[in-house]
């Protein structure tokens, strides 16, 4: 029997890659905003596994991630 | 039927063929950048299907030398495309100006109960929280100086459970509070990276 969680998790990671990669409109931070969908996708195969640690540490990375992002963008932002 | 892992597999290689496909087809940098950001997600997948204590042991170092790399790579980007003048007015959240100290004393609190390496993450992610809405100032000689004080009491209680190994309830509450305080310290830096042009 396959657990619907990975099930879930693999749809939701393959929908997310793919918004990612052919993203409209082709915005920096429209493809920032869809790249939440592929990492939903990650944590739910984590949720399936009980990887509890990995998942919290997945979190909190993206966060800084997104951050470090969002700062470079206002870099950009304000030389441009 | 289909194995599961086989099928996990094929979902996760279907997913890295596509992003490295569109990672070859774009030329602009930080959109590179982000579809870098993309293909960590999912190579972790493959890792994370295995499903073991080994994954676990596999992605954490993967997520912190990943997060290192973003940061690095954001940097030197930000230089050779001469982004040079910090931005003028960042983002106006209005939550950000009232909420900061009620919810950064919550979890705050909140981790001192919980104490040790989780404990000092939510206590952390309160202080980050608050330096992201205030200006933090210069407060970098606190911080570091609390840190490495902590550091020295983790090490003290290691010593303890070595010689002294009678004390060790000791031994375990000093551990637990000092990387309270230390994983606090550390992650209370990134709250001021919003700051001043070098930070």
């Amino acid at each position: 029997m396959i657990e619907p969680t990975l099930i879930l998790g693999l749809l939701i990671l393959v929908i997310g890659v793919l918004s990612v990669a052919f993203v409209r409109p082709k915005t920096y931070i429209a493809r920032l905003i869809n790249l939440e969908i592929p990492a939903w996708g990650l944590l739910l195969i984590m949720l399936t596994y009980g990887e509890a640690l990995a998942l919290l540490t997945f979190i909190a990375v993206t966060a800084i991630g997104t951050f470090v992002i969002v700062r470079l963008m206002e870099w950009r932002d304000a030389s441009c | 039927m289909i194995p599961v892992y086989s099928l996990g597999l094929l979902g996760a290689f279907a997913s890295a063929g596509i992003a490295f496909y569109a990672l070859m087809r774009e030329t602009d940098g930080l959109h590179r950048l982000l579809l870098t950001d993309l293909v960590e997600v999912v190579t972790l997948a493959f890792i994370a299907l295995l499903g073991t204590d080994l994954a676990e042991a596999l992605i954490l170092p993967g997520l912190v030398v990943g997060v290192s790399e973003l940061i690095a790579l954001s940097e030197i980007f930000r230089i050779k495309e001469g982004y040079t003048r910090p931005p003028a007015d960042t983002l106006q959240i209005e939550v950000m100006n009232t909420a900061p100290p009620i919810l950064a004393a919550l979890l705050v609190i909140y981790g001192i109960i919980l104490s040790g390496f989780s404990g000092g993450a939510v206590a952390g992610l309160g202080v980050i929280f608050y330096f992201l809405s205030r200006d933090p100032g210069e407060r970098f000689e606190l911080i570091e100086t609390a840190s490495g004080y902590s550091w020295v009491l983790w090490i003290i209680a290691f010593f303890i459970f070595m010689v002294f190994p009678q004390h060790w309830f000791f031994a375990v509450m000093l551990a637990g509070s000092a990387i309270l305080v230390k994983v606090m310290a550390k992650m209370s830096l990134i709250g001021t990276m919003r700051g001043d042009p070098d930070a």
